[in-house]
């Protein structure tokens, strides 16, 4: 059962800008789901729609089984917010047994929770301290711990990593592998492409308020296969029949087939040509992202 | 109810957070313990713990005034002037910014993405804010209460009706508050705006308050004059009837004609005022009424038999005496601004419950609504 499936989610403001133009995804139980986007794309407006907090000009879809909206469903529900803010006067701990509160957490369980994901997060010996004293990435840290106080089905959260030192994204991603194994769906909204490519099992780009890719990163980078032949000397003129691009010592060849490339090898070892090296090569995250953004356009909501 | 009890506690962590509710309750506290340093004894009265002796043979201990003083004094100047303006304007400054805070941007969608809807998420956020002065007139009150209990004798549970009415009084204003606290985002703006709101309320109840004086006046001296013209009159056919050389009967003719000038000049100065007078009223009518909210207290407080400080203050000797006096002439100006006195004082007592609050929460409860809608309608 998909844990968040929706078609065609249009928002537009004032009647004027039009931030989502009919965004359909899917996010199946136990993935981790990324959603990647320029500054303007619309990704926030649709995690907010997702969680109640704007309203949508038109939505279908379900999450967890139940209309988008469902504030029920929201129990299973845990979300980080980008650039959230806790009240300044609460500790770590009071943080997590107010918002795990207003979850409908029992208290019992609240104490348990608290405790384990203090620890879990590396917030031990912090949790009787005011957050006005806790750094950006602590904050982030026990914002995490705060989605996971109600122990949710679906976790979605933006921007997770933002303000956090390279030692706590690696203990953040350690976090959402684990929860991926216990059966969660993880919706992860962020900027940084190469922290996605190491967690998500599949992505989708939105640019301009619509979903313009969408599957796993590897189906998304099926066409850009190819091998790379580099060598010593100039590239006999043949080649250019079968590879895809010919440089002076280098050829491509497109597709990710290695018995394609055999026969090219073995004609160039047969003209005594020096083989330096053969590479398989694929996009990488980045790459996509670039050719799906069209950075040449203005980014933004259409207006 | 588990998310009402957090969002309690999460109000009572802000406001104890706030210095200024400290502040608060500490003068709150002196307040109490200068009112509790007014005892009586049998020579009269001690003010500062015995520091300063007031010798009285009227108000001592056991004299039915020191009953009405003291409570008194409660009603007319602590809550009148502490806790209706000072104490409100405190509390005004420490809540004002618990709603822009709550829906300020990274703070609200915390809080609005859990499973709680929106109506019932603000309604719960603005009970729990008037927390604050729930808590301060509860500690007040019950200070005043041990006060009137251990110096006159008299443990007065009435004392505690101040809590719903402050609270109450208060509620008018911060519904204000919490509107434009939500519209901008901005504590200051809200408290401002508050403030003039008050301000505007304040006007329209004091001119309200003064056309009715003139025109409650105004009825007084046309009254007395008609009823002057008659006894006149009267007086007039009486002497007549054995002289008609009389030395009186022009005098006498002479105050009629006088009265019925007076009368006929009241009259022109009632028509002129009651065009200003009836829309002051209606539009008081479907404002707040504060002054008179809190006016409830004194009205449920007083003794009818007792000692009235308030009717001092207003000048009226008889509630003093205790018993009617007879107008020696009731036509001289200071008996008509007596008797109007009384009918003002008999007008706003006679006001009902529904009249000085149910309008007041009407008002209130449209205010609320369209903070409510717009709360529960924007996209945050």
């Amino acid at each position: 059962m998909p844990a968040i499936q929706i078609n065609g989610v249009v928002k537009t403001y004032r009647g004027k800008v039009h931030a989502l133009r009919g965004v359909s995804l899917e996010v199946m139980d136990g993935e981790i789901f990324g959603l990647l986007g320029p500054n303007g794309a619309g990704k926030s407006t649709l995690v907010k729609i997702l969680m109640t907090v704007i309203h949508a000009s038109e939505c279908s879809g379900t999450m967890l089984g139940k209309q988008i909206g469902h504030r029920q469903t929201l129990e299973n529900v845990g979300y980080l917010p980008e650039h959230h803010r806790f009240p300044y006067y609460l500790t770590g701990k009071q943080v997590l047994h107010h918002y795990g509160a207003l979850s409908n957490v029992q208290r019992k369980e609240r104490q348990s929770r608290a405790t384990s994901l203090l620890s879990r997060l590396g917030l031990c010996g912090w949790e009787n301290k005011k957050v006005s004293s806790y750094s950006k990435g602590m904050l982030q840290r026990l914002g995490i711990a705060q989605a996971l106080m109600n122990d949710p089905k679906l976790l979605i959260l933006d921007e997770p990593t933002d303000g956090v030192d390279p030692v706590g994204r690696r203990e953040i991603r350690d976090l959402l592998a684990e929860l991926k194994e216990e059966g969660k769906a993880v919706f992860l909204n962020s900027h940084l492409l190469s922290e996605l490519e190491l967690v998500c099992d599949r992505v989708a780009i939105m640019v301009k308020g619509l979903v313009t890719m969408q599957g796993t990163i590897d189906s998304l980078t099926v066409d850009s296969r190819r091998y790379e032949i580099t060598t010593l000397g100039t590239i006999p003129e043949w080649a250019t029949e079968f590879a895809d691009d010919v440089s002076a010592n280098a050829l491509t060849l497109l597709g990710d087939d290695p018995a394609k490339i055999q026969a090219v090898l073995d004609r160039l070892r047969a003209e005594n040509v020096t083989i330096v090296s053969v590479q398989p090569v694929r996009e990488n995250l980045e790459d996509l992202f670039m050719r799906a953004v069209d950075h040449k356009d203005a980014p933004g909501a259409i207006q | 109810m588990m998310q009402f009890k957090a969002l309690l506690i999460d109000a009572y962590r802000q406001l104890s957070a706030a210095k200024l509710f400290w502040v608060t309750v500490g003068i709150s506290v002196l307040v109490v313990v200068a009112f509790g340093s007014i005892s009586f004894n049998t020579e009269g009265i001690s003010i500062g713990f015995g520091a300063y002796q007031i010798e009285s043979e009227q108000l001592n201990a056991g004299s039915p005034w020191a009953r009405g003083l003291y409570i008194g004094i409660f009603s007319n100047f602590l809550v009148k002037i502490w806790l209706a303006w000072i104490a409100t304007v405190l509390a005004l400054i420490s809540t004002c910014s618990i709603f822009p805070e709550f829906v300020h941007s990274g703070s609200i969608e915390l809080t609005i993405s859990k499973p709680i809807g929106r109506f019932k998420l603000f309604f719960s956020k603005y009970i729990v804010s008037l927390l604050f002065v729930v808590l301060q007139v509860a500690i007040f009150c019950f200070g005043i209460f041990l006060c009137v209990g251990l110096r006159i004798g008299e443990w007065n549970p009435l004392i505690f009706s101040a809590i719903p009415i402050v609270a109450t009084f208060f509620s008018y204003l911060f519904a204000v508050c919490v509107l434009i606290g939500i519209l901008t985002r901005s504590g200051i703006t809200a408290l401002l705006i508050t403030g003039i709101f008050w301000m505007l309320l304040w006007s329209v109840q004091t001119s309200e308050v003064i056309l009715n004086r003139f025109v409650t006046g105004l009825h007084v001296d046309i009254e007395r004059f008609d009823e002057g013209v008659v006894a006149t009159t009267e007086e007039l056919n009486a002497i007549r009837a054995e002289s008609e050389t009389d030395f009186r009967i022009p005098k006498l003719e002479k105050r009629i004609e006088s009265y019925e000038e007076d009368s006929i000049e009241a009259q022109d100065s009632l028509a002129k005022l009651t065009p200003w007078h009836t829309p002051v009223e209606l539009v008081l009518a479907a404002l707040p009424k504060n002054a008179q909210t809190i006016g409830l207290l004194d009205r449920w407080l007083s003794d009818p038999e007792g000692f009235d400080i308030g009717a001092i203050m207003n000048g009226d000797m008889r509630a003093f005496e205790g018993e009617e006096v007879k107008e020696f002439d009731p036509t001289a100006r200071g008996a008509r601004d007596r008797e109007a006195n009384r009918r003002i004082q008999d007008d706003y007592e006679s006001r009902s419950l529904w009249y000085v609050v149910g309008t007041s929460l009407l008002f209130e409860g449209f205010v609320l609504g369209l903070a409510s809608m717009y709360f529960s309608r924007k996209d945050f």
